[in-house]
């Protein structure tokens, strides 16, 4: 096992080498120029004056040299300073990182404590009224926008409540409720699709291991109901479900981004979503780094837990 | 180099004033020799606040308003960005403020006294507190000069007030009395020290004391407690105000919401008191009792922009061919059918930006008046009957450049011109505008400190100029631009802005198309706001106040 985990890390190293390199060079595929951009469109800056205020902000010299810069203080933690307003990207990161991550975990906290059970009683109730009514809501949960759901929901409580969640970011060591009710209604329009994907996920494997023949001869020994759904059945219906929880920590960070704007939360998706506006090359690439980063090691711990909960895999 | 072609015989004696604060606000509003620039006669910029007939403002409160976009960084110098200024402009004043009106009045500088045609002798008002308690004296102000020229990071390097004024340099007379030295005679100066956007005064060693990105220290009506990017700026009462009456508001506070339903959400909750809003969301939330829409003009208007260089020949390059594209546009189809009927023509200079621009009256009736017929014959005289394609740029965002473009393709396809409608983001945008790769592009003007800011750009000097037409004459243009920039008599130079407007109205280089409206919509406790014509929020921190 211990063997597999090395293995598995180690190939983290050209994974991220790679996307390192693609998303400099993507950065600077963008369209426009930041000194176009921190001028306002200043129509009295001469091409001399803009190719000094570049030599200043280091973007100057070839490909290679830039990335060479710039990878060899990311990896010890220093990512340059923001273009916009010269802060280092690491303390912005620093600031914004927590907002995010809170809000892809209760976002998967929700998503997997409401998908989970419904997956469950959708299957073992099959072709009952909950059922239908469990698919019908999971086929509206993966056609939402999250933006249009978080909008509905800002204009929902304001109008029937006259209540917003604050405007302020709480952090949640501070004031725990404060915090709790300010990421409730983002929480929630992030998660709805995970929601409906991890609901139908468990609903298909539940049904697949429902019919297989060890749950059969659980039943034939008179195992109780209960212990055979949920000791026998949903242990080994949820492995598929880790991985697709894993990778839907993706889809919820790149959600993140819109909502945090929409609920005017300073996280990490707001800040790149910002910093791509403004060509702010060193936020853009630290954080696309960072989130890629954290994607990566999600889907490492999940190749883990998959090898936990089925050791044939790191067998092969 | 010299931006004077030629002298145009007006004179520009050096005129000598010392005027006391009473005289200074007698002579704003009238013609006075550099007493004021954007609005030395009363402009119609003036819009009414929201404030009850009669209802005397009270002391105390905070207001909680929403930001569309993050100020990104509060420093003082070599900012660009609007959004900025209106995170920082609670804190920072200069010598010379504007009034509603667009009238100069004295600020932090008391008085003035211009001792040659290159010399400007500043008196500054005594017991003038910074927030730190620290007095306001010439030092300080010598520093910020310095500032304005050389703006640290992260001011943009490349914004240097000399862009705007040619100040040379700067000399502490006594403890209050600073020299500004000019390299010419110019006439810009009053205006951007009055618009303080470039121009603060700070207290000496400021940078060194500060993170100025997000920290700051002026003498502004309100101290700053906290800014926290992309979230809310926090401000307090300056105890120590030089206006002993003002501000009226205990606290302010910005939040930055970007999202105009989240903004709507939050006003109809009670969360904020107030905030900008479109013209679709301000006819839904007029009919809602519980909050009041306050509107005005702005400065930004949009214009149409065409490029004309050499070794390019397009069918624009000939002038009938433009102006046949000016009298095909439907100025006023375009305010109602994007505007719901909120908006103006406008000319090169923006309606309500002082005496300078021309009359609606005038643009209507002859330089913008919608004659198909005259648009076809001039059509048809370039030997363009037949029409020709075309590629417009304009930004993405916001709706309203993708809206008017559609409006236009509609309009200039009756006289055969097919407008290729091509929506950029604005980095992109603002990229190849400033290159000058483009064909044309419906694009904006925002605010200037003086109106050179909006025709310096048909001065040769200009390195936009270069970027856009180098292939455009018009020496009596430039005679008239070059001159009116060095002319101190307000009288004079009047005159000579407004020929250049017509004269420009003619050659059609760039086609002013109207000016937009502003609209806020706030909470009726809020009293005392106004939409501000140069697009900031002034209101929140001269005038507001709550009730109740």
């Amino acid at each position: 096992m211990i063997g597999y985990i090395i293995k598995r890390t180690l190939l983290l190293v050209p994974t991220l080498f790679g996307v390192s390199v693609g998303i400099f060079l993507m950065v600077r595929l963008l369209p426009g120029d930041i000194i176009d951009i921190l001028l306002g469109g200043d129509i009295t800056a001469t091409e001399e004056v803009k190719q000094e205020a570049r030599e200043q902000l280091g973007l100057t010299g070839s490909y290679p040299e830039q990335y060479w810069n710039w990878i060899s203080g990311a990896v010890q933690g220093d990512f340059g300073d923001s273009l916009r307003n010269a802060e280092p990207v690491s303390a912005i990161l620093r600031d914004s990182l927590p907002i995010t991550l809170e809000l892809v975990f209760l976002g998967l906290l929700f998503a997997v404590v409401v998908g989970v059970p419904l997956g469950v009683i959708s299957a073992i109730r099959r072709d009952s009224a909950r059922d239908y009514a469990a698919r019908v809501a999971g086929l509206v949960g993966v056609s939402i926008p999250n933006f249009w759901l978080a909008t509905l929901l800002l204009l929902f409580t304001s109008k029937v409540f006259g209540w917003v969640p604050p405007l302020t970011y709480v952090s949640p060591f501070d004031d725990p409720l404060e915090n709790l009710s300010q990421f409730i209604l983002p929480s929630l329009a992030i998660s709805v699709f995970t929601l409906a994907i991890v609901m139908r996920m468990v609903r298909a494997t539940m049904l697949e291991v429902l019919g297989q023949d060890y749950v059969r001869t659980a039943r034939a020994k008179g195992v109780g109901k209960n212990k055979v759904v949920y000791r026998h059945a949903l242990r080994n219906a949820l492995i598929p479900v880790i991985t697709i929880v894993g990778f839907e920590v993706g889809v919820l960070m790149s959600g993140a981004a819109i909502v945090e704007i929409i609920f005017g939360l300073p996280g990490v998706g707001n800040q790149l979503l910002q910093a791509i506006f403004n060509r702010d090359y060193p936020m853009i690439q630290a954080t696309t780094l960072v989130i890629a980063v954290i994607f990566i090691g999600f889907n490492l711990i999940v190749d883990v837990l998959y090898g936990i909960l089925d050791p044939r895999i790191t067998a092969v | 180099m010299s931006d004077i072609p030629k002298e145009d015989g007006h004179g520009d004696s050096p005129i000598e004033r010392d005027l006391s604060r009473r005289e200074l606000l007698k002579k704003a509003g009238q013609i006075g020799a550099g007493a004021v620039a954007a609005g030395s006669l009363i402009g119609s910029a003036k819009a009414a606040p929201a404030q009850r007939p009669g209802a005397t403002p009270k002391r105390g409160g905070k207001v909680t308003w929403a930001l569309e976009r993050d100020p990104v960084h509060l420093a003082p110098f070599g900012a660009t960005l609007t959004e900025g200024h209106w995170g920082k402009s609670p804190m920072y004043e200069s010598f010379i403020e504007w009034d509603q009106s667009l009238n100069e009045r004295p600020a932090l500088a008391e008085s003035y006294k211009i001792v040659d045609k290159k010399t400007v002798d500043f008196t500054l008002r005594k017991g003038v507190k910074f927030h730190n308690g620290k007095e306001l004296t010439a030092a300080d102000a010598k520093y910020s000069f310095e500032l304005m020229e050389n703006p640290p990071s992260p001011g943009s390097a490349v914004v240097k007030l000399t862009n705007y004024a040619a100040v040379e340099g700067t000399e502490v007379r006594s403890k209050y009395v600073l020299r500004v030295k000019l390299k010419n005679s110019d006439a810009r100066l009053f205006g951007h020290l009055a618009w303080n956007r470039y121009t603060p005064m700070v207290p000496e060693g400021l940078y060194q004391q500060v993170n100025v990105g997000r920290e700051g220290i002026g003498t502004g009506p309100f101290r700053l407690l906290e800014f926290q990017p992309n979230s809310h700026v926090e401000y307090t009462r300056h105890q120590r105000y030089w206006k002993k009456e003002r501000p009226y508001l205990d606290a302010l506070s910005f939040k930055v919401l970007p999202d105009e339903q989240a903004r709507i959400a939050a006003l109809r909750a009670g969360a904020i008191d107030g905030g900008t809003f479109s013209a679709d969301s301000v006819a839904v939330l007029a009919r809602d009792r519980n909050l009041r829409v306050l509107k005005g003009p702005t400065a930004a208007f949009r214009e149409l922009q065409m490029t004309i260089k050499p070794g390019d020949a397009k069918p624009w390059h000939d002038k009938r061919v433009r102006q046949a594209v000016n009298f095909a546009i439907n100025r006023q189809e375009i305010i109602d059918k994007v505007y719901g009927g909120n908006g103006l023509y406008s000319g090169h200079v923006p309606p309500g930006y002082g005496p300078w621009p021309l009359s609606q009256a005038e643009l209507k009736t002859k330089y913008e008046k919608f004659d198909l017929a005259k648009a076809k014959s001039l059509m048809t005289a370039a030997g363009m009957g037949r029409g020709f394609s075309v590629t417009m740029s304009t930004f993405s965002a916001p709706l309203d450049f993708a809206q008017i473009s559609a409006v236009i393709k509609q309009q200039l396809q009756r006289i055969n011109i097919n407008v290729n409608i091509e929506t950029q983001e604005g980095g992109t945008f603002g990229s190849n505008n400033a290159r000058g790769t483009f064909e044309w592009d419906l694009t904006q003007r925002g605010m200037r400190g003086d109106v050179d800011g909006y025709l310096s750009e048909f001065n040769p000097s200009n390195p936009s100029y270069n970027a856009w037409y180098p292939n455009y004459r018009n020496v009596r243009v430039w005679r008239l631009v070059g001159n009116g920039k060095i002319q101190l008599d307000q009288a004079k130079r009047l005159p000579m802005y407004k020929q250049a407007q017509r004269l420009l109205l003619e050659d059609l280089v760039q086609v002013p198309l109207i000016a937009t409206t502003k609209f806020h919509v706030v909470r009726p406790r809020l009293q005392g706001m106004y939409v501000a014509f140069s697009d900031f929020l002034t209101g929140l921190h001269t005038s507001a106040w709550v009730n109740g």
